[in-house]
């Protein structure tokens, strides 16, 4: 068979090499020139032999996300990889290991539930990464190099891909891993000569791989980000690991705090003291942080919040995609409270919108809370990001000379955005506090200051519309089904679209990064040339929804989707075709 | 009961049907070592030459197999069988139990021992693992060598032939009978394979082969030297019973059955090319090659599976189609 695009599980245990495989593949696919995306799952017990994989989908086109079922099924681990047989489409694959040790049953065999519907392709893979390494270290590697035979994939990009991630252990291990490699590939060609194209086109240039959290961290890092402290938690941790050993080189600070109560106060302590600071977290991490968030706003201290949401509530599910918070984010604090909520749906928009929130929360001294998610923070995918480095950058409102010399931190303005100047400034009393004050600072409970200080704070979301980036609307125009969606589940919403388009029905989608606040101009414009609207999200109550309905007075078709994985295009598909079918009706 | 049937082809599915049609209630696993869906191997040169697709050469269609729920396990072999447990061991350690067991493994071709270093240079041509393999590669073939013995033989350079290659075909006989006893065409079929411009090289053999610029370099008993872009050959057919090793399964080339198809070891049957029976017209056991002879193996295995007493009787004739002429063959007198 001759392939385009190419979708590839790895399913093990700890210690099968799943993750690295999802890495050494993507590397590999990287370097031909390949659109490549991966996600990895694994469970979230620290210790023991949980079940792992690492799904990896290839393409000659660019990706919006995981897409629906696999190609080729890699069972490292029988038992575990049972389950996994379901996702495998119509005439896919499956390879599993032939050099068992010791008898198996039929019920935990994964070859005994294998269909004719798809292929099976036993290689002894233990008995190979024994004969290269002398233990079962490289089994990864075996199933790999039969890979590479099975779709015609050129092996040196493989090998150099082997000796780009195994050079720092030494050439022992990177001879070992390429002989495994190698025996896989033989074996391969061996026993199954018969193997599919992968239609690669000449002229591909080698592409990067980033993921959502190394788009945050480097976006952050390129505009400023001097401060980070934040307290480790799955799926955010990575984004720490990356500014604990980028910013010293750059002067700045990472601090591993005792929670994420001291997490944000820090962040707020650098803000204060003018510096750009971040802290990133999951959804129990927020819910500590509202008190923190709340003295944000109250005090006009601007303060970046990653969130990569997992499922929840509670501890939940902390190795699962959910866009569960985003209530949280935009109401989770007390009083009137409000606060800059954004979700990129994609590592480019992890990176460029970070150094918009960043802009967005000095210029209006406000929090801006970042919803990333579990699967756009992780996974992994080529972009094409244009650097954008300017870590002097600064957009805070500076006082005139003037006001100065009599300086109000918290002057009443047009655009409800008072002069920011740095404690310390000579001649200036910068005062604080989380009580409600007056325009100097100072705590005052009248009626009248409440009320004025109450509108200032949200007339500056009102003077910030202007800046915010347009609405995207992307499909066809003239399409009569809309969609409106948010954060990752942007690129099924995209794949699915697709599907429905080439199934006769075409339908628009309309997305900003800006959940609040919105062009909603742009939005009403929208949905007023829309007969139905589909809101699809990975939560159970429609969060996204709601927000919508209340705002533009809509009533949607909501898809809720509180589901452990990336959203299947398909579903969405099949909604926009329902749709189209009720209005034929 | 659960009946296992070892052998993905048509005396295994034919037992695996009759089964299942009988008794809507068993459970039939079928174990094939190929990565298809049970096919007419007879059909794989139609496919070759682009006559048929590969759906028409399918035997029993997944429909079908979920119709009658036949659980088909293909791409695995079956590594020992241990009567005494009633249990099979398959290549990657999973075992299965079985109340009745049937072997229909077929045959596989083979080498002798002057080409057997030589086989990563013959192309085998009997699977439609084979037969996809080489069309991917016929664009590149011009000159093809062919040697061995049998209908199969002459059906491949009837293929061939089809294809328009230029065939060369060597044997050790000093005509080319292909092993057919059937007077009414035998003595004509070398001078007719002549005529259509196939070069017969007799009394002779393939001794050595070497890779070339250009493909293979032949050399022959007779100090022949020959080129070809790709050989094709085997020495004979063996029946494919590795899975009976170490067990007391009664066997000679192939495992031996009585009329009713059972082997030597309780609840065990054998049927189709793996299988020797004896034949009363010759007075000795012989394997009874064929696609009809298969079917019928399989049903009367099927049956008796079941507890039936059904009997085997011998089929002795194919019907073989060459380059338009309809030829009867058998293998005996």
């Amino acid at each position: 068979m001759r392939y385009s695009e190419i979708t590839i599980r790895f399913c093990g245990i700890a210690g099968d090499g799943v993750v690295s495989s999802g890495k050494i593949f993507a590397g590999a696919c990287a370097k031909i020139g390949l659109h490549v995306m991966v996600n990895d799952i694994y469970s979230a017990e620290i210790r023991g032999l949980g079940k792992s994989s690492s799904t990896i989908r290839f393409s000659t086109s660019k990706l919006n996300s995981m897409g629906d079922g696999i190609d080729l099924l890699v069972g490292m681990a029988a038992k575990e990889s049972i389950v996994d047989l379901h996702d495998i489409k119509q005439e896919g694959s499956v390879m599993y290991d032939t050099s068992t040790p010791g008898s198996v049953v039929e019920e935990d065999s994964l070859v005994a539930h294998i269909t004719p519907e798809i292929h099976g392709y036993g290689i002894p893979i233990k008995q190979l990464a024994n004969e290269a390494s002398g233990t079962n270290q490289g089994k990864n590697l075996v199933a790999i190099g039969a890979i590479c035979y099975f779709y015609s994939l050129p092996p040196d990009m493989f090998i150099e891909q082997i000796k780009a991630i195994f050079a720092r252990k030494g050439e022992r291990i990177v001879e070992t891993n390429i002989t495994a490699f190698r025996l896989g590939y033989d074996y391969f060609k061996e026993h199954y000569p018969l193997n599919n194209q992968f239609e690669i086109s000449k002229g591909l240039k080698p592409k990067t791989l980033i993921s959502g959290n190394e788009a945050i961290a480097q976006g952050a890092i390129d505009c400023g980000l001097k401060f980070f402290a934040g307290y480790p938690i799955t799926p955010a941790t990575k984004i720490m690991e990356i500014a604990a050993k980028e910013l010293p080189k750059l002067e700045g600070w990472t601090l591993q705090m005792e929670d994420e109560i001291a997490a944000i106060s820090a962040v707020l302590g650098a803000w204060f003291a003018g510096k750009r600071a971040m802290t990133a977290t999951a959804g129990p991490g927020l819910s500590l942080m509202s008190e923190m968030i709340n003295m944000s706003v109250m005090a006009e201290i601007p303060a970046i919040i990653v969130n990569v949401q997992r499922g929840g509530p509670s501890t939940g599910l902390p190795t699962k995609v959910e866009q569960g918070d985003l209530n949280i984010a935009l109401y989770g604090g007390s009083g009137d409270s409000p606060r800059v909520v954004m979700a990129p749906c994609d590592s480019e928009e992890c990176y460029n919108g970070i150094q918009l929130a960043f802009d967005i929360a000095e210029k209006y001294q406000t929090p801006v809370i970042f919803l990333s998610d579990l699967f756009l923070g992780q996974r992994i995918e080529t972009v094409a990001i244009e650097p954008n480095i300017d870590r002097e950058r600064c957009t805070r409102k500076r006082p005139t000379p003037e006001q100065l010399k009599n300086y109000l931190r918290y002057q009443i303005t047009d655009d409800g955005v008072s002069p920011l100047i740095v404690p310390g400034e000579s001649g200036a009393i910068y005062s604080i506090t989380g009580l409600e004050h007056s325009v100097t600072g100072n705590p005052n409970y009248e009626s009248d200051v409440h009320s004025m200080m109450t509108a200032k704070r949200f007339r500056k979301f009102e003077s910030m519309v202007a800046d915010l980036p347009q609405a995207d609307i992307i499909g066809d125009e003239k399409a009569v089904i809309g969609l409106a969606g948010w954060g990752s589940t942007i690129g099924s919403i995209l794949e699915g679209m697709e599907i429905a388009r080439k199934r006769g029905v075409t339908s628009k989608l309309i997305k900003s990064i800006m959940i609040h606040p919105q062009r909603e101009d742009l939005f009403q414009e929208f949905f007023a040339s829309c007969k139905k609207i589909i809101v699809p999200e990975m939560n159970y109550q429609g969060q996204y929804a709601d927000l919508l309905k209340s705002r533009y007075g809509i009533r949607p078709i909501e898809v809720h989707i509180p589901s452990v994985n990336p959203v299947s295009p398909l579903k969405i598909a099949q909604k926009i075709m329902e749709a189209n079918d009720e209005l034929s009706q | 009961m659960k009946s296992v049937i070892i052998g993905a082809g048509v005396a295994g599915i034919t037992a695996a049907k009759t089964i299942k049609e009988i008794d809507r209630d068993a459970e039939v696993v079928v174990i094939g070592d190929e990565m298809f869906l049970p096919y007419k191997r007879y059909l794989l040169t139609e496919l070759l030459c682009g006559l048929l697709t590969q759906d028409d050469l399918i035997f029993l269609s997944l429909e079908l197999l979920h119709k009658l729920d036949i659980k088909l396990r293909m791409g695995e072999s079956v590594k020992s069988i241990e009567p005494s447990k009633k249990l099979i061991t398959l290549h990657h350690n999973e075992i299965i139990p079985y109340d009745k067991l049937l072997i229909a493994t077929g045959c596989i071709p083979s080498l002798g021992l002057i080409l057997r270093p030589y086989k990563s240079y013959i192309q085998h041509y009997y699977s439609l693992n084979d037969i996809l393999v080489l069309k991917n590669r016929l664009p590149e073939i011009k000159k093809c060598i062919v040697f061995g013995k049998g209908v199969s033989c002459l059906d491949l350079i009837s293929g061939l032939y089809n294809l328009e290659k230029q065939i060369t075909y060597i044997t050790k006989g000093k005509r080319a009978h292909f092993g057919l006893k059937e007077s009414e065409f035998k003595d004509k079929l070398h001078d007719f394979l002549e005529e259509k411009g196939i070069d017969i090289v007799t009394e002779d053999r393939i001794v050595s082969i070497d890779t070339s610029k250009h493909g293979y370099r032949v050399d022959t008993l007779r100090q022949k030297k020959l080129t070809a872009d790709i050989i094709f050959g085997w020495d004979h057919y063996t029946p494919n019973i590795s899975c009976i090793e170490n067990t007391s399964i009664k066997k000679r080339l192939g495992i031996l059955v009585n009329a009713r198809l059972e082997t030597s070891e309780k609840d065990i049957y054998a049927a189709g090319d793996c299988m020797e029976i004896y034949n009363p017209c010759l007075k000795k056991y012989w394997i009874n090659f064929g696609f009809p002879n298969a079917l019928e193996q399989g049903r009367v295995a099927g049956e008796n599976m079941l507890g039936r007493e059904e009997e085997y009787k011998i089929y002795e004739t194919i019907t073989f189609n060459l380059m338009g002429k309809s030829l009867k063959a058998r293998w005996w007198k």
